[in-house]
């Protein structure tokens, strides 16, 4: 009895509110009741009941739903929410003696507490509480007693077990079946009382194969030819080798992976400023299309940097982690945004790769999966030790061109040796010499800053004295900071600008390029005794140890001021003009290095101890728009000061300095010509070679920038987060794995890379799962489990689950290739049917989820442009670079529709024919036609489409002024390549967008609208050239057959086919 | 599908039992539970409109809503939370205690309190306290219900925007109009059912997701209008199409995707052909709902907008022009109150652009009947702090405490609910979530706020989310 109150005791005053609120995420269960009533009556209450009664109750496709839907919610692996101490996901935890009772007393439904419970009729003990909304029908009730009945066994729910091969059904030796994908199909449709479709027209075969490898529709010569063969089959097959070794392969299923990795080209948030990520998007794309083994895909993306011998491509995979929104609005704590990207990441690699929600863990344990609080932690712990890195990256040819400057330098180096054979002592005199200097003394200053004159940024206190700037990044500012005199006498100031990794190509600025300009360095002082009392104290000199030569502002700066603004040396910084500044910027390969001046004080300061030193960063060399990556701000700084007299800047780059201290025999090849270099600069006689060397570096290529991850040397200790808030951390977690997926192997390390091994892990029970999946999701409309993201305990159930498991293993052992899962599902049977469903197929199946007909599915947003502009022969099939500004309405791009204005700078037409992949992705503001058609904006992972149907498609493809373009571009192949005759040209056009002839129907009702249509424009040649959009002074002479008024009747024509349904389905 | 779906609830139950359902189809009962729990959608075996009308689950107060929302986050201590108390504490530090564990955006929270900076009357019959900066709202105040005490979970805008209007500061989830046509679906025939317009200095600063779709069917997101120009992207015909030559061409469409439909037998070609023809119904009747000359001289005078103009007051009387042709859901953005600096100056600009609109909204919503059935709710995604910054003429970010006022279908007219401390810095009295708001205009509209919801991720996933909500009863009629 004691154990029965306990359960009850569950629902008193406090422990129901909890029950009410929690529970009620799950309302709609209230529906399905009214719902299960309608069929109660029809089904159970009929003659198949009894049938019905008599199949044995399956756990895993019966029972655990029942429980999952109904219990876990308060019974489940959440012990926060756990009541009255009990948990039904656990079979122990079910048997377990409760003081003479227990919630499932096996083979004994009328001793068990759960049956007692779903059936009492008072309320207050009844389960669920009724104050759920939830409750299950007395057939549901009858389910869960058979199951106790029966033994009340617990099973390991399905998508938790590593898959298995399974043994092919009887089916595999029908004629019908190509490879084992039919023979599972086909068992299944048995066992529905179906049969499959006829093998689809050739044509429609052709272009659905063409659609999902590659994207894009056949060309017209391709289908002729493959039409032409009298080997349909041997056709088939050579269609679907070159479709694979497409180069436009990796386009279409890089799109594909782009959405779980929330690709896109800009940060989000307020600001959404540009990023350069595109490297990313290139090697997902060169990814698949080289078929990296699945295996490997994941795990450069998570730990590509880790692998011996990381060059770029491994470093620029990376980027999928770091694909998450950066929140840069003045005043943000960049430690918080920086736990939102990492719960991005979190996601993503749930979604994306183990199909689990393991999201749900970021703030309580799972109230469904066995995922506790602190195993999210666990994993989370992994990826924490990151810095938020760009790399400097280069393309093949900028590559090439590093290359050569490296050995051209090199070159001359070698020569300089050659012609002193005595290099070496006279290198070594220098360092002992150079050891000798006694540098002076630097105090760093510990700086309070003034809140309003840092305009939202973030100084960030480093360990080494240093201020990290983090979050907004302003352009026109003058941060100051007052720290208090730690010597007596103050001679001189060091000003460092230090490299980070979290800056743009590791700084030491917060530019675009990683640079930064100094307008001005001022400093004031104030007596401890009358801390108001600023005296503005004045420089003597200033050097510093890099020093570029006076260039104007690059456009991206402009201030719109209209004056003439420039950076150079040092001096600028104390010229009092506020129109120079002290420039970072020694040309690429050369610029993202620290760099130091030093401020000589014309009058030391004396009995300086305890007074107050305000030091401003005048920093007015950024542009106007700070919405917009305008800023050249410094990055990472250090101040510090010194009472040494006639202080000057260190020529000498500190870590060649560091160098000094090891002795010439222990030295690196590396760390000797560090040495050389720094060397060379100081003999006069190497005039000429420096010259030259100097000359080589202006050569280098500047490259681009690429955001990726970079492990920490420092580990960061991860905390178990209560609620999921970065301010509230719990115990410390050490990395690791959830005790209900697969162990970790013996010898695994504590690293990402570890992490990233473990994800796939042949025993992973979801990884392999979850991608062949979305593979056939792709192919089919809908998956075989028909939640992607979720394969746990609340997911769908598969619909073939065999034959998930068979392609999982078969994607395993044939090396993770995911072309080989391409090329079984293409060759099935099963892919090849015809999508007409007949009436009653579509009765009986209308989701196709027994796929007793082919698919029948719109493209994807990428796909209904890339159709339209192959269709019309605009395509640009150019592959990867930088993404591209196809034209869009301006003003979106303007506020009041986008918070600050951005660039959208189209260029040319080229670019706007590339394919959608490469369309520039604003996170804030969609691109129109991409976001019109379901595309997802990458705020998060996407691993299932929605499709919709809306009028605004319709205006898209009728009035868009591309898809206008690709209407007159149509129009125009067509006069100018298909003869005059009408029916000629229909079946020309029709074949490049249909890729079949018309129909003597539709011939009818097309041909009719033209010669209308002709008629009509010949009267009003001025209404055809505007539809031909030819201004007056343009109008071309036309070839002699060849009308305005017809053209401008066939681009009708044109712009009527490519709106047709069909144009944009695959079928 | 999914047949428990609310979208579905007009289709006959025959239609749904389907004969693989009764079968042993190798998907138990549970699993059929769940299956049809699955947010899925529409597709060929559901070609009911996703936006027909649909009952809501109890009788509705209010039929739509329309949003002012003054983006940036106003100044409540400017405008609506009188503290005669922090005109006295000006220049000195605020209690320490009051700082524990307050973060703030831009400012060192011990910064010195600022007093109000414009004067306070009372208004009306309610006497309700306004600040000089609204004298026309003062006109129209005993129609409205002014709520003193909302607080928020976020303080930089961007976050605090999304979870105005999705309940979450993640994005991914869908906003409330969102939310609103999901449940309820639209009864405008020829135009979108959730419309959002901006004005001001800037757009949101959640961007496009501040009206997204989130997981739900993308056919529920809020569709931007431009004030002008075309109002809709792409509502024009291209140079050299006619409205004639466009009915033909759609016309030639439609025929040739009907020989299709014949063909394939596939429902989503039937939606096309439909949205073909909404599509050419929009490019009438958007411009016409666009074109204000046929407004009166003083109705046009009474909202200070002007045909042709790109202004919060145009957007206002649009507003009513959408609600007017069955409109479900508008919001206008008005984003401009993020008065770091310049407070006075700008508070004064803004309430000029703002005021005589927003006001003119109720009175004519009201003297046309139709201010019964519309919730109009004004106010931004967070407050400003009692303490100053830069100098004496600027407030920071605060979410502790601020100020919205609601009106219309279902608000009990005519009141002031909620108090803040003295100094304005918490709610104290009547304390309202963002999430409270979000349960109680679901409320208004006829749908409980634990029952809309969509399954997604294993989860019936709701507005109000997983913590309690509760309506903000004092102020419902």
């Amino acid at each position: 009895m004691q154990t029965t109150n306990c359960i009850l005791a569950g629902i008193h005053a406090e422990g129901r509110f909890l029950r009410i609120a929690k529970l009620s995420t799950c309302a709609s269960l209230g529906r399905w009741l009214t719902w299960a009533a309608v069929f109660g009556g029809g089904w159970w209450g009929s003659g198949t009941a009894a049938a019905q009664a008599e199949r044995p109750v399956d756990f895993q496709r019966d029972v655990r739903p029942l429980l999952s839907e109904y219990c876990f919610a308060c019974h489940g692996p959440d012990e926060a929410t756990r009541e009255a101490d009990l948990r039904l996901d656990v079979a122990a935890a079910a048997y377990e003696d409760r003081g003479g009772q227990a919630a499932v007393v096996p083979g004994n439904p009328d001793e068990s507490l759960l049956i007692e419970r779903i059936e009492a009729d008072d309320p207050d003990l009844r389960m669920p509480p009724p104050a759920s909304a939830k409750d299950l029908t007395d057939e549901q009730r009858n389910v869960l007693r058979r199951w106790i009945a029966g033994g009340g066994a617990f099973e390991q729910h399905w998508a938790f077990r590593a898959p298995e091969r399974p043994p092919l059904p009887a089916a595999a030796s029908d004629p019908w079946v190509r490879n084992p994908i039919d023979a599972f199909v086909l068992d299944r449709l048995r066992k529905q009382g179906m049969a499959p479709s006829p093998r689809a027209a050739p044509r429609t075969l052709l272009r659905r194969l063409s659609l999902d490898l590659i994207g894009l529709p056949p060309e017209p010569e391709t289908m002729a030819s493959a039409l032409a063969s009298s080997d349909e089959e041997e056709a088939y097959r050579a269609s679907l080798d070159h479709l694979l070794g497409s180069v436009h392969f990796g386009e279409r299923w890089g799109r594909w992976w782009l959405d779980a990795a929330r690709y896109a080209d800009s940060d989000g948030f307020e600001k959404d400023k540009p990023r350069q990520v595109w490297f990313y998007r290139d090697w997902v794309i060169d990814a698949l299309n080289r078929d990296l083994p699945y295996n490997e895909f994941v795990v450069q993306q998570i730990a590509g940097d880790l692998l011996d011998g990381a060059g770029q491509r491994e470093r620029v995979a990376t980027g999928f982690l770091r694909n998450s929104m950066q929140n840069e609005e003045g005043g943000v704590d960049p430690e918080q945004f920086r736990m939102e990207a990492m719960y991005d990441r979190m996601d993503a690699i749930g979604k994306a790769v183990l199909g689990l929600t393991i999201q749900c863990s970021q703030c309580h344990s799972h109230k469904y999966d066995p995922l506790q609080h602190r195993e999210y932690y666990a994993l989370f712990a992994y990826l924490n030790n990151c810095h938020e890195s760009f790399a400097t990256v280069y393309t093949a040819e900028e590559q090439a061109q590093r290359e050569q400057v490296l050995a051209e330098i090199k070159q001359i180096e070698d020569q300089i040796k050659q012609e002193r054979s005595d290099w070496s002592a006279q290198l070594e005199q220098w360092v002992q010499r150079e050891r000798g200097r006694r540098a002076a003394d630097w105090q760093s200053l510990r700086l309070a800053f003034d809140d309003n004159s840092i305009g939202g940024q973030k100084m960030l206190r480093q360990a080494d004295g240093s201020y990290l700037c983090q979050s907004y990044a302003p352009t026109l500012f003058a941060p100051w900071g007052v720290a208090i005199s730690p010597l007596d006498q103050i001679s001189a100031v060091r000003l460092e600008m230090l490299t980070d990794p979290n800056l743009p190509h590791g700084g030491p600025g917060r530019s675009t390029d990683g640079t930064a300009a100094l307008t001005e360095f001022k400093l004031q002082v104030a007596p401890a005794d009358q801390p108001d009392a600023w005296r503005d104290v004045e420089w003597a000199l200033a050097t510093a140890d890099g020093n570029p030569p006076e260039q104007e502002l690059a456009a991206q700066y402009d201030d719109r001021s209209g004056r003439r603004r420039v950076t150079g040396p040092i001096g600028f910084a104390i010229d009092g003009d506020d129109t120079t500044a002290w420039g970072t910027d020694l040309g690429p390969g050369r610029r993202n290095v620290p760099r130091h001046a030093v401020f000589q004080l014309a009058e030391p300061l004396t009995g300086a101890s305890g007074s107050r030193l305000r030091v401003t960063l005048v920093q007015r060399h950024g542009g106007w728009n700070s919405d917009d990556n305008m800023t050249n701000s410094i990055g990472r700084f250090r101040v510090s000061v010194t009472d040494r007299a006639n202080a000057v800047a260190d020529p000498i780059p500190a870590s060649t300095r560091a160098l000094f201290e090891i002795p010439a025999e222990q030295r690196t090849e590396e760390q000797t010509a560090a040495l050389f270099t720094a060397w060379r600069t100081t003999v006069p006689d190497l005039k000429e070679k420096n010259r030259l060397i100097e000359q080589a570096w202006q050569r280098h290529p500047a490259g681009h920038s690429q955001l990726v991850v970079q492990e920490r040397h420092v580990v960061r200790p991860t905390y178990r987060l209560e609620r999921g808030d970065f301010l509230k951390p719990a115990e410390q977690v050490q990395p690791g794995v959830p005790s209900f997926l697969h162990p970790l192997p013996h010898d695994a390390g504590t690293n990402r890379l570890a992490f990233a091994q473990w994800l796939v892990d042949a025993r992973s029970p979801t990884t392999a799962r979850a991608v062949v999946n979305r593979i056939w999701q792709a192919y089919f409309g809908r998956g075989i489990v028909d939640t992607p993201d979720d394969f746990g305990l609340q997911g769908s159930p598969p619909t073939h689950p065999e034959l998930l498991d068979w392609l999982a293993v078969e994607l395993m052992e044939h090396g993770w290739s995911l072309k080989h899962i391409h090329r079984l599902i293409a060759e099935s049977a099963t892919y090849q049917q015809s999508s007409v469903g007949s009436p009653e197929q579509l009765a009986e199946d209308p989701d196709n989820r027994w796929l007793a007909r082919g698919p029948r599915v719109r493209v994807d947003a990428e796909i209904v442009r890339d159709v339209a502009l192959s269709a019309s022969g605009l395509l640009n099939p150019e592959v990867g670079g930088p993404s591209v500004y196809p034209p869009a309405p301006a003003f979106l791009f303007e506020p009041p529709v986008s918070y600050g204005p951005k660039t959208w700078k189209h260029q040319s037409d080229a670019e706007s024919y590339r394919r959608a992949i490469y369309t520039f992705r604003f996170r804030s503001v969609p691109y129109p036609m991409l976001q019109t058609f379901d595309g997802p904006t990458g705020e998060v992972a996407c691993v299932r489409r929605p499709q919709s149907n809306t009028p605004l498609q319709a205006l898209v493809t009728l009035n868009e002024p591309l898809f206008v373009e690709c209407a007159r571009s149509l129009a125009r192949i067509t006069c100018l390549q298909a003869g005059a005759d009408p029916g000629a040209r229909l079946q020309f056009a029709f074949e490049r967008c249909l890729n079949r002839p018309p129909s003597a129907e539709e011939q009818r009702v097309l041909l009719s609208l033209i010669a209308d249509e002709e008629q009509r424009f010949a009267a009003q040649p001025d209404a055809a050239w505007k539809l031909l959009n030819v201004p007056e002074v343009q109008r071309p002479e036309l070839p002699a057959e060849l009308t305005p008024a017809n053209l401008a009747a066939w681009t009708v024509a044109a712009r009527v086919i490519l709106n047709l349904d069909e144009m944009i389905t695959k079928e | 599908m999914n047949c428990h779906d609310p979208l579905y609830r007009t289709v006959p139950p025959h239609a749904l039992a389907r004969r693989w359902f009764v079968r042993d189809c190798g998907i138990g009962l549970g699993a059929i539970a769940l299956a049809d729990l699955m947010g899925r959608q529409a597709s060929a075996s559901a070609p009911a409109d996703p936006l027909a009308p649909r009952p809501a689950h109890f009788p509705a107060k209010a039929k739509h809503v329309i949003v002012l929302f003054m983006a940036g986050a106003p100044s409540q201590l400017e405008l609506f939370d009188n503290k005669p108390q922090l005109a006295k504490f000006d220049g000195t530090l605020p209690p320490p205690e009051l700082l524990e564990g307050y973060r703030a955006a831009f400012i060192n929270p011990s910064s010195k309190l600022l007093g109000p900076k414009f004067k306070f009357a009372r208004h009306g019959a309610s006497g309700a306290e306004l600040s000089e900066l609204l004298p026309e709202l003062a006109k129209v105040v005993d129609d409205i219900a002014i709520v003193r005490s909302l607080h928020t979970d976020a303080f930089n805008h961007a976050p605090a925007q999304i979870l105005m209007n999705t309940g979450n500061m993640v994005f991914g989830r869908p906003s409330m109009g969102a939310w609103a046509l999901y449940g309820l679906g639209s009864e405008a025939k020829d135009l979108p059912g959730f419309v959002v317009f901006s004005s001001g200095k800037k757009g949101p600063s959640g961007g496009n997701a501040c009206w997204g779709s989130g997981f739900l069917p993308t056919v529920y997101q809020g569709v931007q209008f431009r004030s002008g120009g075309d109002p809709v992207l792409y509502l024009s015909n291209p140079e050299g199409i006619d409205p004639g030559l466009q009915r033909r061409s759609l016309d030639a469409i439609n025929q040739i995707n009907r020989l299709h439909f014949e063909a394939k037998r596939d429902q989503e070609i039937e939606t096309r052909i439909n949205a073909f023809e909404m599509a050419f119904r929009m490019q009438t009747a958007a411009p016409e709902l666009m074109d204000l000359t046929g407004e009166t001289a003083e109705t046009l005078a009474m909202y200070g907008a002007e045909p042709g103009k790109a202004s919060f007051a145009n957007n206002c009387l649009l507003a009513r022009r959408l609600v007017e042709r069955g409109v479900r859901f508008v919001q206008l953005y008005h984003e401009a109150w993020d008065q770091h600096g310049n407070l006075v100056a700008d508070l004064k600009k803004n309430c000029q652009d703002t005021d005589r609109a927003s006001a003119a909204l109720l009175a004519d919503l009201k003297q046309r009947g139709l201010l019964d059935e519309t919730l109009v709710i004004w106010g931004g995604e967070f407050g400003r702090t009692p303490m100053v910054q830069g100098g004496n003429d600027g407030r920071d970010h605060h979410p502790n405490a601020f100020t919205m006022w609601l009106a219309g279908g279902g608000i009990k007219p005519g009141l002031t609910v909620g108090e803040t401390d003295e100094l304005g810095f918490n709610a104290t009295v009547d304390r309202y979530h963002v999430r409270d708001l979000h349960a109680t205009i679901l409320h208004l509209l006829g749908l409980d706020h634990q029952r809309l919801s969509y399954r997604f991720q294993g989860l019936d996933m709701r507005l109000t989310g997983v913590e309690p909500a509760f309506l903000m009863d004092k102020i419902l009629a």
